[in-house]
């Protein structure tokens, strides 16, 4: 069932089962833009529903086989299920990214603080494991509009504890949006 | 009713290209001609007809002055064929059909004209024909282009040439599906398909196909193999943007997934000031301006296709 449910992932981008990393990546990002409102290509062809459904099927295939990778690269150990929130627990990290200009790698690094992986914080926040990578590397340029970017930036925020959301929120944005203007 | 291409299409036959696009003023005409007289300067015999009914201009890109003998003649005279009315060009290997010109109703063809007038076109003497079709996805358009052994799409990078063109291609597939229905007698089975269509709600081969495979496996690989030769070449004309360098991938890849239509892209064409210049003076870019890189992107798809001609 597993493995049927990956070669799927791979069949959705086209891709025999041992293709790189990198190589679906480089699948995702083109169809993810072959299927964005704006595309040119699939002008008129699409109604709404249509796109919403592949971007969704997308997102989903293009998780599975992040998923596969990184279990492989932790020796096939499965993700933990079932989290609690960590917030009832109170321990002090030494985390030496600058919030303000790095607040991604802010975030990486309370998050492996916490021992959690990304699947851990996916499967919690519902945020998927492309965007919340995308978010601690801050590749801007990948990154979803403002209004889900903000609500994505505070599910993780809160998951991995930071000590003032907002303000760490407000600093991601800030950069997010420099980056648009230029 | 459909009229389908000769089955010895590949003996002494010519071969037939049709050119369409769904929306006008993207180019066919100027690449039909620069196409055309590409492949003559290479010692093919080629005859361009121009089946814009109604707005023929070819000749114009010849720099030719507007022909006497036109395809009107063939409805006023019924003794004459296409062989009466084939013009010869100033170049070398090149004649010319000419479109009607300004006559009511002509655009219109009846079922019988257009069966002839098809029948015509295959019975010519040259190695290639190429059809230059007018703007829009007309039952004449459609018909010449589905009756041809190769049809080229011309496209520009714009949102209304690309929804023209989609509306094209859904079109030509299902004027060809008609045909294929009908040769194969399962008129009954598609039309219990689109029968349920408010529920199944078809609104593409693709989903057509599903539908049809799941009624009737045997029927439906009939007509899926049937439907393969539906295959046209993507032109992406008067690229000026870098980020428009992939459009022609892209549709490919969307019309694959969405559509189930197969795509070949036949290459992308820059956008070239040169290309008005020479309309301008009524002169082939090809012979104004032979270096131009118009010109030697249409090399490229002539390169491109000639080879899959031989197949």
């Amino acid at each position: 069932m597993e493995e049927e449910g990956l070669k799927k992932s791979f069949d959705f981008f086209g891709l025999p089962l041992e293709t790189s990393l990198e190589e679906v990546e480089r699948a995702f990002r083109k169809l993810r833009t072959l299927y964005s409102e704006e595309s040119l290509a699939t002008y008129s062809l699409l109604e709404d529903s249509d796109r919403e459904e592949k971007l969704d099927l997308l997102h989903y295939a293009y998780d599975r086989i992040l998923q596969f990778h990184q279990h492989t690269a932790i020796g096939g150990i499965p993700p933990k299920r079932g989290l609690e929130p960590y917030h009832n627990e109170t321990r002090i990290f030494c985390i030496d990214a600058d919030y303000q200009k790095k607040p991604g790698l802010f975030l990486q690094q309370l998050r492996k603080a916490w021992a959690l992986s990304l699947q851990d914080v996916a499967a919690h926040t519902k945020v998927s494991v492309y965007i919340l990578q995308s978010i601690e590397e801050q590749r801007l340029d990948v990154l979803p509009v403002h209004v889900y970017l903000r609500g994505f930036l505070r599910e993780f925020a809160k998951m991995v504890n930071v000590p003032d959301t907002d303000a760490l929120i407000e600093c991601f944005l800030a950069l997010y949006k420099n980056d648009e203007e230029t | 009713m459909i009229i389908s291409a000769p089955e010895e299409k590949n003996t002494a036959h010519p071969n037939i290209w049709a050119v369409a696009g769904g929306k006008g003023g993207v180019g066919k005409s100027v690449l039909t001609t620069a196409i055309a007289m590409t492949m003559a300067s290479q010692g093919h015999r080629c005859i361009m007809i121009d089946a814009d009914l109604g707005g023929a201009n070819l000749h114009t890109f010849l720099g030719m002055s507007p022909p006497k003998k036109t395809i009107s003649d063939l409805f006023t005279d019924p003794g004459k064929n296409l062989q009466d009315i084939l013009l010869t060009t100033p170049f070398v290997n090149l004649s010319l059909i000419s479109g009607a010109r300004a006559m009511l109703n002509i655009a219109n063809l009846k079922y019988l004209q257009k069966e002839k007038l098809i029948r015509q076109v295959f019975s010519l003497e040259a190695d290639y024909i190429f059809i230059d079709l007018g703007a829009g996805s007309s039952f004449n358009v459609l018909d010449f282009f589905i009756a041809a052994h190769y049809g080229l799409v011309v496209i520009t990078p714009t949102p209304t040439s690309i929804e023209n063109a989609y509306h094209f291609l859904r079109a030509a597939y299902f004027r060809k599906l008609r045909q294929v229905i009908r040769e194969l007698k399962v008129e009954a089975l598609v039309d219990s398909a689109f029968g349920e269509k408010e529920q199944n709600r078809i609104r593409s081969p693709r989903e057509l196909m599903n539908e049809l495979r799941f009624r009737d496996r045997e029927a439906s690989e009939l007509i899926e193999h049937a439907m393969m030769t539906f295959s046209p070449g993507l032109i992406v004309n008067q690229v000026q943007r870098k980020e428009d360098n992939n459009l022609g991938q892209e549709i490919a890849l969307a019309c694959k997934d969405f559509l189930g239509i197969n795509i070949t892209v036949a290459g992308d064409v820059r956008f070239d000031d040169e290309v008005l210049i020479s309309l301008k003076s009524r002169q082939p870019v090809l012979t104004m301006f032979p270096k131009s890189p118009f010109i030697q992107d249409v090399r490229q798809i002539v390169k491109k296709f000639g080879m899959l001609a031989e197949i």
